[in-house]
């Protein structure tokens, strides 16, 4: 008797054990830059109420995990960008199942046969490219493939403080800010403004920046029509046209129309405390700025906040250098629940793609950025043509972010009189050129 | 074994047989099994990897995969990386920003707090207090004390109506305002060193000083630096070593910029290695590095055998 309730229990113990591992929830594990603040937003899963892309992405996820009992998601947060981490997990076999990867970093972790095509995982949850707006679909696109869920487009933007373009006299009848047409205008503008304000048109974050540089560098090539990467394994960089964008950034700074020597935090409270007119800063500070300018006492809230893309100060295309953010999946072997569970929030961030683009980036999808509820947000009237006008380097150029610091700080390097500018587009070609060759 | 051990007793000493004793220090294989696990862990972590170091710096090598041998390849897109060789210059100026004051600066607190009292011990526990912060929270201070506009210096500055120097992006001034802050963080041990050199000099020969009449300069110059040479070169040998390794300070703090101006040659290792993933090129740099370290640690090495003549 005793033995045969031994064995009873035994078998019970087994089929309870059985039965919860098959209803244990799917653990995926999610790596992703954008910040920490959990202890802002660790348990809001009310999307709407969150704020900036540290928010708004803490509090999706968190709705992801509380909407989805058969599937987990552990969060690991990184500091940007991450890819020297993200590196060395692959490296050791130890990458996470879904990645934030911008679309200008795809290709080196494609290359490497990484990342699992997303194409078949999307279309088992209804998601097609079609659907994807042309800058997302072309950015996250490699040798014909998705490899990445696009969740965003992005760029560098003119942001305004108005108050201090009434003072300059460089505001329209209709109060919109007036911008330059044409290099000379804008220093004209840029002196004008120094003269009426005291301060200097632009803020930048120059002390030890890349980026910022690099990004200004290609929308003006863009905009003269210089074909610079016709082949990606080779960059011409040593051209008459760079050779304009880095004489005007250096004319800028030359003649003091910018803030010098701040890094990207002191930059941006430079701009919010009022200490110059525009500063060059991307799409995700829009929701900030404009929070700003609706509370009382800020310096944007005496004479408001404008935001614009890149004036068209060349004759040649309409063009702008933008990037965006994909979700990318390693590439790895997975059961069937594991691939289940990455289509269900790959699909989640797709339906949710407006509540990201409250940061001020632009949807990736044509059904949002088409919606009435995205263009009634803040400033998206003057920033929503950046889904037209923003251009990426062509797809197949390789360690992206590695010829951005090679070519700012070449620029750098220039512009604040270290170096000739001849010398230093020589020396940013020839490095980038001998980075290519050695892939 | 066992045998000969025992013989001892039971030969009787009248034989006048001459029994080998055992040599306690005869080698014994058992005794490896103390320095395995040591000999395990070094020979993974460091000898393993010093090799496979070496063998990749022949190779075209990524982080994912090992390429075509390419011979001194490598070696040879270092030399001519105007990066790398500026590398080098930023990291012997750095070495030689920061060793003779560490020394120094270290060798004047040592002497000033070397006595009994209980405001010495309380400045010497200051003086060491930033040895144990981490390089992270050290340049969060001094990014604190350097960034314009809000930071520390230029809120001196502006009481006295003045602009305060851009420690952290004028070429200039960059690499000696990482200097700074490495000293002010690595101060503590030099002057420990110092410290415990000093209080190992005899009493006496102060107390036959002063019989003597000798002044405090007389007394510097004739006991007390003489009889703390040898740790004086010990200081500056250990410093060149620690030193060479800069990373942490220009990569929280500059970046290596402005323009390379602050990229030692560690930042430009990582830089190469798993930045661009040219690993190849990397561990060519590592090498040029390690022969760097070993040159000084050979000169640590032969300065400290001949403490006689010291």
């Amino acid at each position: 008797m005793r033995l045969k309730n031994i064995l009873f229990a035994a078998v019970s113990a087994g089929a309870i054990m059985v039965a919860s591992s098959s209803f244990a929830a799917t653990e995926l594990t999610v790596q992703r830059f954008f910040g920490a603040c959990d202890a802002d937003f660790g348990t809001n899963t009310d999307v709407s109420k969150a704020v900036g892309e540290c928010g708004i992405i803490t509090s999706l996820i968190n709705k992801f995990n509380a909407d989805n009992p058969d599937v987990h998601v552990s969060v690991t947060t990184v500091e940007w960008p991450g890819y020297d981490q993200l590196t060395a997990q692959f490296a050791s076999g130890d990458a996470p199942d879904i990645v934030t990867i911008h679309e200008s970093v795809l290709s080196d972790y494609q290359s490497k046969g990484l990342l699992l095509p997303l194409d078949d995982v999307l279309s088992a949850n209804g998601l097609t490219p079609d659907s994807f707006t042309d800058a997302a679909r072309n950015g996250a696109t490699k040798d014909g493939k998705i490899y990445g869920l696009p969740i965003d487009t992005w760029t560098m933007l003119y942001h305004i403080n108005m108050d201090l373009f009434k003072q300059a006299g460089l505001v329209n009848a209709d109060g919109t800010p007036i911008l330059p047409k044409s290099t000379d205008e804008l220093l004209a503008q840029a002196e004008q403004f120094k003269q009426k304000t005291g301060k200097p048109y632009f803020v930048q974050n120059l002390a030890n920046e890349t980026a910022l540089y690099t990004r200004n560098l290609y929308t003006y090539l863009f905009q003269q029509d210089s074909d610079f990467f016709a082949d990606p394994k080779h960059v011409k960089l040593d051209t008459p046209e760079a050779k304009k964008v880095v004489e005007l950034y250096k004319a800028i700074f030359d003649k003091d129309y910018t803030i010098k020597d701040l890094d990207y935090g002191g930059a941006i409270n430079a701009f919010l405390a009022g200490e110059g007119g525009v500063q060059l800063n991307g799409t995700w500070v829009i929701g900030d700025y404009n929070a700003q300018s609706e509370t009382a006492g800020t310096a944007l809230n005496k004479g408001g906040y404008a935001v614009y893309p890149y004036p068209q100060l060349f004759g040649g295309a309409h063009a702008q250098y933008a990037d965006g953010h994909t979700w990318a999946v390693s590439q790895k072997d997975r059961t069937p629940e594991e691939i289940a569970g990455i289509g269900k929030f790959l699909k989640f961030f797709a339906d949710n793609d407006f509540e990201w683009s409250r940061t001020g980036h632009l949807p990736a999808y044509k059904s949002v950025i088409t919606s009435d509820a995205f263009k009634a947000l803040p400033h998206r009237d003057t920033v929503a043509a950046v889904a037209d006008l923003g251009k990426p380097l062509p797809a197949a150029v390789q360690r992206q972010f590695a010829i951005q610091d090679i070519i700012g700080e070449e620029m750098s390097a220039a512009i604040s009189g270290q170096k000739e500018v001849d010398a230093a587009l020589k020396d940013a070609e020839s490095r980038v050129n001998e980075l290519l060759e050695n892939l | 074994m066992a045998e000969q051990l025992t013989l001892p007793q039971t030969a009787t000493p009248a034989a006048g047989v001459r029994v080998p004793s055992a040599d306690i220090y005869a080698p014994k294989w058992r005794n490896f099994i103390f320095v395995a696990p040591y000999l395990f862990f070094f020979t993974t972590l460091l000898v393993f990897p010093l090799f496979w170091g070496i063998w990749l710096s022949f190779h075209k090598a990524d982080t994912f995969s090992t390429g075509k041998f390419v011979g001194f390849g490598n070696y040879i897109r270092l030399f001519n990386d105007k990066v790398f060789l500026q590398s080098i210059w930023n990291t012997f100026y750095f070495v030689g920003l920061t060793v003779p004051a560490l020394a120094l600066i270290g060798l004047f607190l040592a002497l000033c707090l070397n006595r009994r009292t209980r405001s010495a011990a309380v400045l010497r526990t200051i003086f060491f207090s930033s040895s144990v912060l981490s390089v992270t929270i050290v340049t969060l201070i001094w990014r604190i004390v350097y960034i314009p506009n809000n930071g520390l210096l230029s809120i001196v500055y502006g009481w006295f109506g003045a602009t305060a120097p851009s420690f952290i992006s004028d070429p200039n001034l960059a690499m000696i305002g990482i200097a700074i802050a490495t000293i002010w963080w690595c101060i503590g041990l030099p002057m420990m060193l110092f410290l415990s050199a000093l209080q190992q000099i005899p009493q006496d020969i102060y107390e036959a000083a002063a019989l003597d009449n000798a002044n405090r300069w007389q007394t510097l110059r004739s006991i007390t630096l003489p009889s703390i040479k040898r740790t004086f070169v010990l200081v500056i040998i250990i410093q060149i070593v620690l030193q060479f390794q800069l990373f942490g300070q220009p990569w929280l703090m500059t970046r290596g910029g402005p323009n390379n101006l602050t990229k030692p040659i560690v930042l430009y290792i990582y830089d190469t290695a798993f930045r661009r993933w040219d690993l190849g090129l990397g561990a060519a740099a590592s090498e040029i590095l390690f022969i760097l370290i070993l040159i000084a640690a050979m000169a640590q090495y032969l300065v400290t055998r001949r403490k006689g003549e010291l």
